[in-house]
């Protein structure tokens, strides 16, 4: 176990036994170890996401966005730290006002896109795609999200097949819907399906119709709720 | 051919049952107009002043029906005074009533309230304007005199809002206002730093005013130290009893800012507990009304907020826990989402004993081209001072949130709400503002008038047919305010106990009738009315009889 993991695991065992000064203080000690860790290596995936994970329970998301502030500062051509900095805006979105959350999820495209322009790859892709599905229709975006997971689905259709490609089936045919293109969602979705069989997330889409679909979709895109932002899937084996 | 004239007697019946649309037959559909202000900033304000469309029912004269007050807001738009002809027709008598004149260049009409400010017995008027409020003395010959200098209340106010109670329980009541924009002249600003610095956490409002009532027609401000002191960017203010200990507590709507919940100390002062009562919100609060949807003893509290594709705040629907703290149930109840919330009223449309409830909505209905990208592109500048109107680009001839359809939610039996509007004709789409409920043919349904901005008002007529029983109470107070405002009437009828209140005007820009109103469905008699008068002492009425209007005077048994 190396010193990321011990400081998840401290960070969680404070959280499970409640919040007292010794503890907050041990937080805070974690934290920064954590963000230590991450600005000795600051276009490491894995430990931005370690931080993010162990930022979520407390709370502390000004913290973390400051944080990545710095760090990309410091480090420009870090293409990693940019996307988890989109994603620090992102985990404040659910515990924000609603105007409030139009600006987080408005930095957070900022900070994809400087990832993307650093370095095109598929989560980078994925995330900004996905992200413009979030935006009501009147900010036409949903095509711009459509571009992305589009180039998403070539990028992973030439790569070895992994679990998580099948988020962008889902989110691909989630924006041809909101695109108004129900049969280019339900193919896409169908395609999913037969590369994916066991995703109840495609299933679900494509058992449902109407107003069904619609509570089903937006289910998945309501801003009060908390998106999973872990990116822990991509070094997950299943 | 009579079953055939039968059929289409039935036919029409059937067509109209529910709620009429008869404003114009009535002789009420005169149309409000906003105001359109003439400074540097108007090409901005324009956008977030479609206000001043209000409506206030009581019955000014004592003739036993409901008359209406109704508002318009341009610079040379008058004021109206429907008087209710008794069969369902109305007569504007503003001008000859001395109350026409709201509206001038320095004043622009907001808001309307009813109240006995010399507790005489006869309800006055209160002009809530932008500008200098009026208060109207009601001399009891269908004339008023303008006595608002004389009774300490010309000083100058962006009012929005009125109520009036009797917070501290010593006779008469006492006047609350809420206002929007701090007391800048509008009109003529001398600065551009009036808007609001914050859309969730705003303190640069008017906050809320009380005036404590002197019992011999003037007023006192007593703001600083009644523990009122706010400057959020108040909206709408409602009262009630929230714990039942005879003493009215106050919830404080605010646009781009939290809600505030003020408890009533006892002793002239009140207490903040927003944090433990309802939570700090980023919300746009815009209408209070208390009324017991669940029928379990405590006033509970309905509360729009803006709700739309791009910033779903979702209403409140507090459910009172009975501990001086409420739970928002707005989801549960399906009531969570009616747009661009405005004006909402709790009644009893069907007289099942069950309180329903109608929700005005819709911001400004223009033209096709939306305003949203244009506050986005606002909004995403960093630093940018939102107190500036300058920064606030104007939204011309475009729309935001418009077009949105009222709700008119049926209770089913507490647990839940469902839209009926579509059902009855009362779902317009015209932009809705305030309500005001009252039983203008004295038939025993409820009908309501609807103030919709720039446009021509609703009165709609509760055709409702198999409607269950009912019973009207009109409450005299002798050693409480006369109008009995903060009484509580327990009617128990058919294996249920109802609670409602005499309110001092909840609800933004509307005010319904001081009368209460019990639905009591099936039950056809009345096993027990109890009256709590707002001198904390309780009263058994007997013999109350149903479909039928009594009158209490406080004191007397029968």
């Amino acid at each position: 176990m190396n010193r990321t993991w011990i400081a998840i695991a401290a960070v969680a065992m404070a959280v499970a036994q409640g919040v007292r000064p010794a503890v907050v203080t041990s937080q805070q000690a974690d934290l920064a170890a954590l963000e230590a860790a991450l600005s000795a290596a600051p276009d490491d995936l894995r430990a931005a996401n370690d931080y993010r994970m162990a930022i979520i329970p407390v709370k502390q998301y000004d913290r973390s966005i400051a944080f990545f502030k710095k760090l990309t500062a410091d480090h420009p051509t870090a293409a990693n730290a940019h996307l988890n900095y989109g994603f620090a805006y992102v985990d404040k979105i659910p515990d924000a006002g609603a105007i409030t959350q139009v600006i987080l999820a408005n930095n957070a495209l900022g900070e994809f896109t400087k990832s993307l322009d650093l370095r095109p790859s598929w989560i980078a892709l994925y995330t900004r795609g996905n992200s413009y599905l979030f935006w009501p229709r009147i900010f036409n975006r949903t095509k711009y999200g459509i571009a992305d997971l589009t180039e998403a689905l070539k990028m992973q259709k030439i790569e070895t097949k992994r679990h998580y490609h099948v988020r962008v089936y889902v989110s691909l045919g989630d924006g041809l819907w909101k695109y108004d293109d129900l049969p280019g969602a339900a193919n896409i979705w169908r395609e999913g399906l037969a590369q994916f069989p066991d995703s109840d997330k495609l299933k679900a889409r494509l058992a449902k119709q109407g107003d069904e679909l619609k509570t089903v979709i937006e289910a998945d895109y309501d801003p009060q709720k908390r998106v999973d932002t872990s990116l822990q899937d991509l070094w997950m084996e299943r | 051919m009579k079953p055939l004239l039968a059929l289409l007697a039935a036919a029409a019946v059937a067509a109209t049952a529910g709620f009429e649309d008869i404003t114009s037959k009535a002789g009420v559909a005169v149309a409000h107009h906003n105001r359109k202000f003439e400074n540097p900033y108007a090409h901005i304000m324009a956008g977030y002043t479609a206000l001043g469309a209000s409506a206030s029912a009581a019955d000014y004269d004592g003739d036993g029906y409901d008359d209406l007050f109704v508002t318009d807001s341009s610079a040379n738009g008058r004021n109206h005074l429907f008087h209710n002809n008794r069969n369902l027709t109305f007569t504007d008598v503003a001008a000859q009533a001395g109350i026409d004149s709201g509206n001038d260049a320095a004043n622009a009409s907001a808001d309307s309230l009813w109240f006995d400010y010399n507790n005489d017995g006869r309800p006055d008027l209160l002009v809530v304007r932008f500008g200098r409020s009026q208060l109207y003395q009601n001399l009891g010959n269908g004339k008023f005199k303008e006595v608002g200098k004389a009774a300490g209340l010309d000083r100058y106010l962006n009012a929005i809002t009125a109520i009036a109670f009797d917070y501290d329980r010593d006779g008469d009541v006492d006047l609350f206002i809420g206002a929007y924009f701090k007391p800048v002249n509008l009109f003529k600003p001398e600065t551009p730093n009036f808007f609001p610095e914050s859309f969730e956490t705003a303190n640069n409002g008017g906050g809320v005013i009380l005036y404590r009532n002197n019992g011999n027609g003037t007023f006192t401000d007593v703001t600083d130290k009644s523990g009122l002191q706010t400057s959020g960017w108040t909206l709408d203010l409602g009262h009630a009893d929230a714990d039942n200990d005879g003493w009215d507590d106050l919830y404080v709507a605010c646009d781009f800012g939290t809600d505030r919940f003020f408890v009533n100390r006892h002793d002239g002062t009140f207490g903040d507990i927003t944090e433990k009562a309802i939570g700090i919100d980023t919300k746009k609060g815009m209408n209070v009304d208390w009324g017991d949807f669940d029928n379990d003893g405590l006033l509970d509290i309905y509360v729009t907020n803006i709700t739309d594709d791009y910033m779903k705040e979702g209403n409140f629907m507090w459910k009172n826990n009975g501990n001086l703290t409420f739970t928002d149930v707005s989801r549960e109840t399906n009531t969570y989402d009616t747009g661009w919330g405005w004006g909402a009223k709790f009644f009893d449309y069907d007289n099942d004993g069950w309180l329903d409830l109608y929700v005005t909505n819709g911001w400004v209905s223009a033209g096709s081209e939306s305003y949203v990208p244009d506050v986005f592109e606002m909004i995403i500048k960093p630093d940018l001072d939102l107190s500036d109107a300058r920064n606030w680009p104007p939204m011309g001839t475009k729309s935001l949130s418009g077009y949105q359809k009222k709700r008119l939610f049926h209770n089913e039996r507490g647990q839940a709400f469902t839209d009926q509007a579509p059902k009855f004709g009362v779902d317009s789409i015209k932009d809705g503002r305030g309500i005001a409920t009252a039983d203008f043919d004295n038939d025993g349904r409820i009908d309501m008038f609807v103030a919709n901005a720039n446009g021509q008002p609703f009165l709609y007529r509760n055709t409702m047919p198999n409607v269950g029983h009912w019973v009207e109470l009109v409450l005299t107070g002798v050693k409480s305010n006369k109008l009995a405002v903060g009484a509580q009437v327990r009617v128990t009828a058919g294996g249920r106990t109802q609670l409602r209140f005499v309110d001092g005007g909840n609800s933004f820009a509307g005010q319904g009738s001081m009368r209460l109103h019990f639905g009591l469905g099936a039950a056809t008699t009345i096993d027990k009315v109890e009256v709590r008068w707002p001198t904390g002492e309780k009263q058994l009425v007997a013999n109350v009889p149903v479909d039928k209007l009594t009158k209490i005077s406080e004191g007397s048994t029968k």
